[in-house]
């Protein structure tokens, strides 16, 4: 058997395994947040997929308050609430464009941080109710194996985005 | 007759995505788990041919899961495939003396675990 001829359809089924595995994650994050049965099981939910999906077990959710411009700690895991609990939009740029409803990843290898804080910060998640960003996701610390955000990465963070109302919102559906 | 895999973790969200995955790509029967102990009885009830199972868990980890599964008779030579949120050696270490034959990190990449899970059981 001449194995260069293999070498296509191989890359062909590694490709093909991966687009699956991806898909899959995005359905499962989807499905898990449509389905969290209440606040509590929403915000469990984000635990579940920042970890088992995403790769981080430092995940946190901040509350927007317009009035104040400013945001505070709602929930988190993994993170000392006590350090993080007020973000001012004037001393975090990068919120800026988070609060109009664009998430913000940090790009792979880079040393800046997103926030101004130690904790290295690798995403921050608008979640949008009624097309307005109500609470921001916080991402922060990845697995160390794992070396930056992916592609199927900010598509489960979109999946974050539109359907994680519920965990900050009781009342929303989605 | 399809090789049945025992899928163990308390995220429905993680066993969703791997039966998803294998159902898939594979011709596995999948049955799940959602801790060490409803493990241990699911694996004594239904024979898999491999477990894949999640170390933090209420109940009971996974190494323990494991270890306990290796004093089972039908259980002992069994491949157990542990997934762990942490490549290093002390942890790997750890999981290789509760009795498992292998591990994969979370996240899991989906080519990864089929090609993993073939490796033990074909294709």
């Amino acid at each position: 058997m001449n194995m260069r001829s293999d070498l296509p359809a191989k890359n062909e089924g590694q490709n093909s395994a991966q687009i699956l595995g991806n898909q899959a994650k995005v359905y499962a994050a989807r499905m898990r947040l449509q389905n969290a049965m209440d606040q509590a099981d929403a915000l469990d939910a984000i635990r579940e997929i920042a970890g088992n999906l995403i790769g981080t077990e430092e995940v946190a959710v901040f509350k927007i308050d317009n009035e104040r411009s400013e945001l505070w700690l709602y929930w988190s895991s993994g993170v000392d609430p006590n350090k993080h609990s007020v973000l001012e939009v004037q001393r975090e740029p990068r919120l800026k464009q988070v609060l109009n409803g664009k998430p913000v990843f940090r790009l792979k290898l880079s040393a800046e941080n997103l926030l101004s804080t130690d904790d290295p910060v690798n995403a921050l998640i608008p979640v949008l109710v009624d097309g307005s960003a109500c609470a921001v996701i916080v991402l922060f610390r990845l697995f160390p194996h794992k070396a930056g955000i992916e592609p199927v990465d900010r598509e489960i963070c979109e999946v974050l985005s539109n359907c994680a109302g519920r965990a900050v919102e009781p009342y929303h559906s989605r | 007759m399809s090789k049945k895999v025992l899928l163990v973790d308390d995220s429905t969200t993680t066993l969703m995505m791997e039966e998803m995955i294998l159902k898939q790509r594979t011709s596995y029967e999948c049955v799940t788990a959602k801790d060490g102990l409803d493990a241990i009885s699911r694996a004594v009830v239904e024979s898999p041919d491999l477990v894949l199972m999640d170390v933090v868990m209420p109940r009971m980890n996974g190494f323990e899961a494991c270890k306990r599964m290796r004093t089972e008779s039908s259980l002992s030579k069994t491949p157990i495939i542990l997934v762990t949120t942490r490549g290093e050696e002390e942890y790997v270490e750890a999981g290789f003396q509760s009795g498992c034959n292998d591990y994969i990190t979370k996240p899991i990449n989906g080519f990864e675990l089929v090609t993993l899970l073939q490796s033990y059981l074909g294709e």
